[in-house]
């Protein structure tokens, strides 16, 4: 519980360090200051009725009657509630009949009681609704997230954006939407107590109410000061939070129990654990050291008001001008009064907070859009042949990627490439070449930085990619599959919509029939234990089996095979180039392999260093220009050579590299 | 739901397990204890002394009662504000421990165990239970509610009683009689009763809704989650769901369980409202009796205007320490049910003896390892992954290990390791069954790369001593040999850079860099036996040849054992070893086996047939002209 207490405290203070520094920018440009000011407001309005439209659009007009309910007994009530001591005290010294004292007595109680009830009602009806009403919206984020550009979302700043968009519906309670909703309505209920408390304290004593707004004022400002200063360790929070919980992931991972046990890691890790939790402690002290100042400071203040309130009131007692009953509703009238700025205060932040949850929520949902109403390959379904145009690819500082290079210079330099329809083709190089990156910008994936390519002369930005998509057939390096059914894994279509004959027909040519048949469900058992206990755990062979029946189940006439056979062993391996070899008959191939002598059944072989194509050509044409790939292909197969003495003098030269 | 006994039980042994670790927690939370309830019932007497001053026109003494009430509130407000700072940092400090605990216990455990599915999942459902319902944190904070709702439970009841006593005055007919002694008394301690039970029985019934549906939602929101993060949040996955139009498919999985956590969400709001309806019912009905009572002595001249705020205050606080007893022990009764699960995790024993014999310390590396008629079948299933293995490793020779996928050569390298022990045979160092020696001792002989090896988000030199201290040159010395040098150079920070993103601004670096640091780890130890299983399937073909060049120079002096699916692997090894479904069918040197035609031929042949071509016209220069 206090836990999240912290934890929306430490957003409070992340709000507030962003409003700050936006104010200093503001007070950067003076003559925009006004302009900036007034598209702050605007947008803040435009969040709120974002937020309240959408609430209207997913729950009806009946969420807006209980929110209003909501607020009229949550004022009535703390009213009565003030009121009670006094109005029973009147009673009791009002000199009537003993019975009807108590029957007065009992009228007063029973009201309020039912008030609270009531109250109590509508504010869970009220916080249900707000409930249901993000997980409604849950629905439209998910399918963003699998509809939006590809591209967009891959790099770090729209994986950025979708975690900062995903706290919207996916915090809990406290935070996003419904957080939002909840604040905006609390802000108005706390709004209307202070002005109908304000007004009774006014109408006694304006000193009265002069002396409780400028105490709230003060109090305000300590606590400001203090999360200020808190502010300045909430990096390092946050930081070494996170780091905490790495390390908590990491070093429970079942397979990593096998090095943490050879290596005798867990000292380090207990070392680490416990450093971690110490600077944790001691940041978190230091942070309260501000605020339990504060709440001296605070303390003191409340001390010299009330002696200063209690004083006054005294007087205009002993003056004959204030009865006991009105003495004690004050008395309780005050004591709300700072629940109510309290609240009022809570409200703000919170408002400020969800709202910036709520802008980044918007800015996701509006990035990364794909274009609608774009036609549709004019040969879909045929061969295909695939042209690229001076294409150039760089992974910019905000999408990285180890394997093949890092940002600021180009992964793919000023390529050009024609794939004729059906041709089959190999592409080698060392790690870091740029292959994967290539497949990707052949296959719609990326967009090139600069040039372009074509799809049988019609360039895929002017496709839908939906559609551009359907032509390929992809069996990418990583193997993918999802705790769903066989059947949904290999079909990726929705469960009934599958092809039955066509299904079984891919298992059987990938050489899984047999093994899915021996399941318990067959096609229909699930994958993994993520989503259904009784799942399936398949072998890297068979995943690999799996992915070949993905593509051949599309039947696309253009086929991608990117490094595919790494974990398999010597059998198995060759097994899967006999297959690949059939399967892409009569389609247009493009192959990766690190093995290059699986690139032999290619029409065509390229070899990728450093962005660029060097040299080109078939297997044999290659091997007899004698260059980086002859090379290549030597080193490996020297190891294969029947001479032993060969194998003994490459280390040597080697060496020397 | 078990019984009070045993949940106390779990609950004390818990609290004595924070006591031992920070022994300054409960009293802490004694004192913010006295000081709570102290603040309330003292502004009760001072309350109603100002009340009754005020009535009689004593302004003096009511100034005077004004002032102590004021002073009492500044100073229980600072004491607890003081006491808050504390009890902050000490909470944050048992809440986090927790995790540790948890860790400690799994890093002692031993690998089979620990794999086993009912430990395993132990594990995971304290951390996750600890994660979403709170854990020890939460634990004490509820005991130390209970407490509190006990000691005002005593203190109202007994300020009230003393309220029943008060004999009203004369000439008030029925309702004096009423308000005499006894019949107050009697009608207190029905109202009391009334409320008690009425509280129960909310509890009850709701607890019994609550626990149905929490149990019919079990895993949804596992589900959900898994669906969002490893589906939705898979961003390397994207490609795949957009290439193959999976979009629709995942779409109706999802939307399938977020209905079911709508109609959960919306049962629980439900239950959850009639619950708080329920209660707020029952205390109505004994807070108008309570004013009606202490109404009653006031008109009835037994008590002044002053003690029935104090009376029905006291009454008050006994209504809602009710509830807060009732409802948190409800959640205690919850959380120490799974915490038991917490306690059978540490009472896990472990499967097999640790070993006590050292391993005698050899500078020339004569460690002589055997298997003897080894069988061995993972725990829980049926199928002997190794049968019968019966082999001597060679001391400083280099083995290669080949074969199919699951033919059991991972678990030859698990056993050797002694990550699990065989299920029948022995395996020998030196003549001595390994499990008599000491287990971190014994593992200290080996220097592995697993397959599945992990390097962790740390600076590169903790990866590579695997936290130990820092040995600058022996460090560089074998990033060297593991051809990562000039990549660890190249990093910022160089020895210093953090790896990934995970612990702040780190290097991100690719599958083959890792096993480049992996095997540098592997090196650093200067163990005898040197094991590497795959260490070169992320490895482009020139690295890969790099790291054959220098492996007889890392593994010199040593024990070597080399599994791999790139046979070439198998000519600088001097003896190989085939695996077939869990036996060894071949051994023998390359020549030997090719010649034999067996398995091992079979295999070779098969990668072997694409370089053919080579054989018949080797090009003239190899890869060296390029770098």
């Amino acid at each position: 519980m206090w836990r999240q207490k912290n934890s929306d405290r430490r957003q409070d203070r992340k709000q507030t360090r962003r409003k700050q520094t936006r104010r200093k920018h503001a007070r950067g440009w003076q003559a925009e200051g006004g302009q900036a000011r007034g598209k702050r407001i605007r947008d803040k309005w435009d969040n709120c009725r974002y937020v309240f439209r959408r609430l209207g659009q997913e729950e009806g007009p009946g969420a807006f009657a209980l929110c209003g309910g909501d607020l009229v007994f949550g004022v009535l009530l703390p009213l009565l509630e003030a009121a009670l001591a006094g109005a029973v005290a009147a009673c009791l010294v009002s000199g009537r009949a003993p019975g009807e004292i108590l029957l007065l007595v009992a009228g007063y109680v029973i009201l309020l009681q039912t008030a609270r009830y009531l109250q109590g009602h509508l504010r869970a009806m009220r916080d249900k609704t707000l409930f249901l009403f993000r997980i409604d919206i849950m629905y439209e984020f998910n399918r963003k997230t699998l509809e939006m550009d590809g591209q967009s979302l891959e790099t770090a700043k729209g994986r950025e954006m979708w975690e900062a968009a995903k706290r919207n519906v996916y915090n809990g309670n406290h935070f996003g939407i419904e957080a939002y909703a909840k604040s905006f309505w609390n802000l108005l209920l706390n709004l209307c107590g202070l002005v109908v408390y304000g007004a009774i304290v006014g109408r006694e004593s304006i000193f009265l109410l002069l002396l409780l707004v400028s105490q709230t004022l003060l109090v305000t400002w300590f606590h400001g000061v203090a999360e200020k200063r808190a502010l300045r360790a909430e990096d390092e929070i946050d930081r070494k939070w996170s780091g905490f919980q790495y390390l908590r992931r990491e070093s429970i991972v079942p397979q990593n129990g096998k090095d943490i046990r050879m290596y005798g890691m867990d000292k380090w890790f207990l070392k680490t654990f416990y450093q971690m939790i110490e600077r944790s402690v001691s940041l978190l002290d230091w942070q309260e050291k501000g605020y339990t100042a504060a709440g001296i400071a605070n303390h003191l203040l409340s001390f010299a008001r009330n002696v200063a309130v209690y004083g006054w009131l005294l007087g205009r007692m002993a003056a004959g001008r204030l009865a006991l009953p009105a003495f004690l509703l004050y008395l309780g009238i005050i004591a709300g009064f700072e629940n109510w700025v309290r609240g009022f205060l809570e409200a703000v932040i919170n408002l400020e907070k969800n709202e910036k949850i709520i802008k980044n929520y918007r800015d996701f949902m509006s990035y990364g859009i794909v274009e609608e109403g774009k036609p549709g390959p004019k040969r879909a379904g045929k061969l295909h042949e695939i042209r690229l145009e001076h294409v150039c690819f760089r992974y910019e500082g905000n999408m990285e990627c180890p394997e093949e290079g890092h940002s600021g210079e180009d992964t793919i330099h000023d390529l050009n490439l024609t794939i004729r329809a059906g041709e089959k083709l190999a592409l080698v190089g060392l790690n870091g070449a740029g292959k994967t990156t290539l497949i990707k910008l052949l296959c719609g994936l990326y967009r090139p930085t600069s040039g372009k390519v074509c799809l049988d002369g019609q360039e895929l930005q002017d496709l839908s990619q939906r559609e551009v998509f359907r032509e390929f057939a992809v069996v990418f390096q990583d193997v993918f599959t999802f705790a769903f059914p066989v059947a949904e894994n290999v079909t990726c279509v929705k469960a009934g919509e599958e092809d039955g004959p066509r299904l079984r027909k891919s298992l059987e040519d990938a050489g899984l029939l047999e093994r899915v048949q021996s399941l318990p469900k067959k096609e229909q058992t699930s994958m993994d234990k993520d989503m259904d206990p009784e799942g399936v755990t398949f072998s890297g062979g068979e995943l690999q089996k799996l992915m070949l029946a993905r593509a051949l189940y599309k039947d696309a006439p253009v086929v991608i095979l990117d490094e595919p056979t790494a974990a398999l062993d010597p059998i198995a391996e060759s097994e899967m180039y006999e297959k690949y070899d059939e399967m892409i008959q009569g389609k247009t191939a493009v192959f990766i392999s690190h093995r290059l002598s699986s690139t032999r059944f290619c029409d065509r072989i390229l070899f990728l260093e450093e962005g660029r194509i060097v040299q080109e050509g078939s297997h044999e044409s290659l091997m007899r220009e004698g260059g980086p790939y002859a090379e290549l292909f030597a080193l490996q197969a020297r190891y294969y050579q029947k001479n032993p003495e060969s194998v003994d003098r490459v280390p040597e030269r080697m060496a020397s590299v | 739901m078990n019984t009070f006994r045993s949940i106390h039980k779990t609950g004390f042994r818990l609290l004595k397990m924070i006591h031992a670790e920070d022994s300054i927690v409960i009293p802490m939370y004694l004192l913010n204890l006295v000081l709570s309830l102290g603040q309330i019932y003292i502004g009760l007497f001072l309350t109603a002394g100002l009340v009754d001053a005020l009535l009689a026109g004593q302004y003096r003494q009511a100034a005077g009662a004004a002032l102590m009430l004021l002073l009492a509130n500044l100073f229980f407000g600072l004491a607890s504000r003081l006491i808050q700072r504390r009890l902050q940092c000490l909470q944050r400090k048992i809440w986090l421990v927790f995790y540790v605990w948890l860790r400690r216990k799994a890093f002692s455990m031993d690998y089979e165990t620990m794999e086993r599915p009912e430990v395993a999942e132990k594990l995971l459902f304290s951390e996750r239970t600890s994660d979403m319902q709170g854990g020890l944190g939460t634990l004490l904070y509820h005991y130390y509610e209970i407490l509190k709702a006990i000691v005002n439970l005593l203190l109202s009841v007994s300020l009230v009683a003393h309220l029943c006593l008060r004999k009203p005055g004369a000439g008030f007919g029925v309702l004096g009689a009423l308000a005499s002694p006894v019949p107050s008394a009697l009608l207190l301690a029905g109202m009391m009763a009334g409320t008690v039970f009425g509280a129960y029985r909310a509890f009850r019934r709701f607890a019994e809704e609550r626990r149905a549906l929490f149990e019919s939602h079990t895993g949804v929101e596992d589900r959900v989650m898994y669906l969002t993060q490893q589906v939705l949040g898979n961003f390397k996955a994207g490609k795949m769901i957009r290439i193959y139009g999976m979009q629709d498919m995942i779409l109706e999985n999802l939307s399938v369980f977020l209905k079911k956590s709508w109609g959960h969400f919306s049962d629980a709001c439900d239950v959850e409202r009639k619950q708080g309806n329920a209660n707020r019912l029952v205390d109505s009905v004994f807070i108008v009796g309570a004013y009606l009572l202490a109404a009653l002595k006031v008109v009835t001249g037994a008590v002044t205007v002053g003690a029935f705020t104090q009376y029905v205050g006291a009454l008050h606080q006994f209504g809602g320490a009710c509830f807060t007893l009732i409802a948190v022990h409800g959640d205690l009764q919850k959380i120490c049910t799974y915490m038991e699960e917490f306690l059978a995790f540490l009472d896990t024993e472990n499967l097999h003896v640790k070993g006590s014999i050292p391993v005698e310390k050899r500078t020339d590396g004569e460690y002589e390892i055997a298997f003897e008629h080894v069988s061995f079948r993972y725990p829980g299933t049926e199928k002997l992954v190794l049968k019968d293995v019966d082999c001597r490793i060679r001391v400083r020779g280099k083995l290669a290990v080949v074969g199919r996928n699951g033919a059991g050569k991972t678990t030859f390298i698990k056993l050797l390791c002694r990550l699990y022990e065989p299920a029948s045979g022995r395996i020998t160092l030196n003549g001595v069954d390994i499990r008599k020696y000491d287990e971190e001792e014994y593992r200290s002989l080996f220097g592995v790369v697993f397959q599945d090896f992990k390097l962790f988000a740390f600076p590169v030199w903790e990866n590579v001593t695997a936290g130990r201290a820092r040995n600058e040159t022996r460090i560089w010395e074998v990033l060297e040999q593991a051809e990562a040098g000039s990549m660890v150079r190249g990093m910022p920070g160089g020895l210093d850079a953090y790896l990934y993103k995970d612990m702040g601004d780190g290097v991100e670096i690719s599958g083959g860099e890792a096993q480049k640091l992996a095997l540098a780890r592997a090196l650093y130890r200067d163990a005898p036996v040197v094991i590497l299983d795959e260490p070169t399937a992320a490895l482009d073909p020139k690295a890969e040849a790099e790291v054959y060049a220098r492996f007889d120079e890392m593994v010199k002096g040593r024990t070597s054992v080399y599994i791999s699916h790139r046979m070439a692997s198998c000519r600088f090894c001097d003896d190989i070893i085939v695996f077939e479904d869990g036996k060894i069918v071949e051994r023998g040197s390359h020549e030997a086996l090719s010649a034999a035609g067996g398995s091992y031929a079979k295999m070779w042949s098969a990668q072997a047939k694409y370089y053919d071509a080579a054989t018949d016209s080797p090009p003239e220069a190899p890869a060296c002209a390029r770098s």
